[in-house]
């Protein structure tokens, strides 16, 4: 009683500093002490949850397993697959659940063909889980209409094309992308009509996600990619380039010519790079003629053309330019020539006007 | 009449118990593994008839697991590995490693099937 009566008489007079100091520890004491029991709680829910979550999960994949097991072999629903369903219908509109459900149907449907993948999918419209999709294309954040367009292009939905396709144009790339993804998922090459009057950039990553979904597919049947060479947005017209190289689309060649004069640098190096893939030998002479008015990209690439299509009538074009200013013309030259003339190539060395290109052509010799 | 057994390692539980079913169905004993640590364990201390493991798994790989049997335990237990897309260069290595045979995701369990007994006969 003493000591707590000290300690009273001590507090009280102390100055304000330390009276302060001392309420302020005190606080933070009861502070850490609460935070403490709080951090308890919220790590006892979490494990509970988690156990819940992992019951729920082992349940339901057996039932899956079930459901997947108990088909009748002309492909029509039965009494206990009806059951199942009916069973599993009634944790969908729990969120956690939801979630736990299409892990575990999207996980399997990437694993397993055939029969199995379409009854996965049948079970996802006949639990409800599709009206779920189609609700989130209604929500007004961005990221959810994404979320579900991309959930409906795990499940392989063609149904939800027309409700899918007016967000080609929605104002956030992410859900552009996603939309993009369902289109050429579902309907491949016809997919990507969403070209013909696309003003948004096509980014490169997003260029790339589509030709890999592309070449998924065993159908390799490619529409005519004219129209999107010709587009105003220059995005598009590279996306073609891509598309005109990968699935040597030889009747292009003659608008890939006419591109060459196009405004855009990009684009015309890149036609460059599809002509030389596609043997146009046809823009071979036009670029000769003018290379001094092209740029130094485009003339570098034209060497790559060159490279690949020469002939030994193109030998003083070659020899012109064996002293190029840039090292990468005067490598590809070098190359050249020597792939067309070695007597000549090897004759260089001696040259006097060859002096400062010594190593380059050593190390061509060597190639 | 003593059952076959066969492992399977496979990470994707949901696949790992519909194979399960599927495989038990024709009459095997499946020892489940769900990584390639633990399928070591089992095949060192079962001697299956027959190994079906997935190519990417924690802890130790596919490659690793078919390395382990044909090298250091020195079985000629048939193998089949399972591999996704882009993982080519995996099954060719897979291959070089001692794999009987292999079969790209998704696959159908009923080809599986086939695999398995063509393996096995």
């Amino acid at each position: 009683m003493a000591t707590y009566q000290y300690l009273i008489d001590y507090f009280n007079e102390s100055p304000l500093l330390i009276k302060l100091a001392w309420g302020v520890s005190s606080a933070l004491s009861v502070a850490i002490v609460i935070l403490t029991l709080y951090l308890k709680l919220i790590r006892a829910t979490l494990r509970k949850r988690d156990a819940e979550s992992a019951k729920f999960r082992k349940d339901y994949e057996a039932t899956l397993i079930e459901y997947l097991y108990s088909g009748s072999e002309n492909g029509t629903i039965n009494d206990l697959q009806l059951t199942i369903i009916e069973k599993l219908k009634a944790s969908v509109p729990i969120k956690s659940k939801r979630k736990i459900i299409i892990s575990i149907l999207y996980n399997l449907m990437n694993e397993v063909s055939g029969e199995m993948s379409d009854s996965i999918q049948t079970l996802y419209y006949k639990t409800g889980l599709y009206d779920y999709a189609l609700a989130r294309l209604k929500n007004k954040n961005w990221y959810i209409i994404a979320k579900g367009i991309g959930e409906l292009t795990r499940f392989k939905i063609e149904e939800a094309h027309d409700l899918v396709e007016p967000f080609i144009m929605h104002p956030r790339h992410e859900v552009r992308k996603e939309t993009q993804l369902y289109m050429v998922n579902m309907f491949r090459f016809k997919g990507l009509t969403f070209l013909d009057d696309l003003k948004a950039p096509l980014s490169e990553w997003a260029q790339v996600q589509l030709l890999e979904t592309l070449q998924k597919f065993d159908d390799q049947q490619i529409c005519d990619i004219k129209p999107w060479l010709k587009s105003k947005n220059e995005t598009v017209v590279l996306f073609a380039l891509k598309l005109a190289k990968i699935y040597n689309q030889f009747e292009v060649k003659d608008t890939l010519i006419e591109l060459l004069s196009h405004p855009i640098k990009e684009v015309r190096v890149s036609v460059i790079e599809a002509l030389t893939s596609l043997y146009g030998i046809e823009a071979k002479e036009m670029l000769k003629a003018n290379f001094n008015e092209l740029s130094l990209e485009e003339q570098i690439s034209f060497f790559g053309l060159l490279e690949k299509l020469v002939v030994p009538s193109d030998e003083p074009f070659i020899e012109k330019h064996l002293f190029h200013k840039n090292f990468e013309i005067q490598l590809l030259a070098l190359k050249i020539l020597k792939s067309i003339n070695l007597d000549k190539f090897m004759g260089l060395s001696k040259s006097p006007k060859s002096k400062g290109s010594k190593r380059i052509i050593k190390f061509v010799n060597n190639i | 009449m003593n059952k076959k057994k066969i492992v399977l390692a496979e990470d994707n539980s949901t696949l790992s118990l519909l194979l399960k079913f599927r495989l038990e169905k024709e009459g095997y004993e499946l020892l489940m593994a769900q990584d390639g640590r633990e399928a070591l364990e089992v095949i060192e201390k079962e001697t299956p008839d027959l190994i079906l493991t997935d190519i990417m798994m924690p802890f130790v790989s596919g490659l690793e697991v078919i390395s382990h049997i044909r090298l250091k335990l020195d079985l000629d237990t048939p193998i089949i590995v399972f591999s996704s897309a882009g993982q080519e260069e995996m099954v060719i290595k897979a291959f070089n490693l001692g794999a009987n045979d292999f079969m790209g995701k998704p696959f159908s369990p009923n080809e599986l099937i086939i695999r398995v007994k063509r393996l096995l006969s």
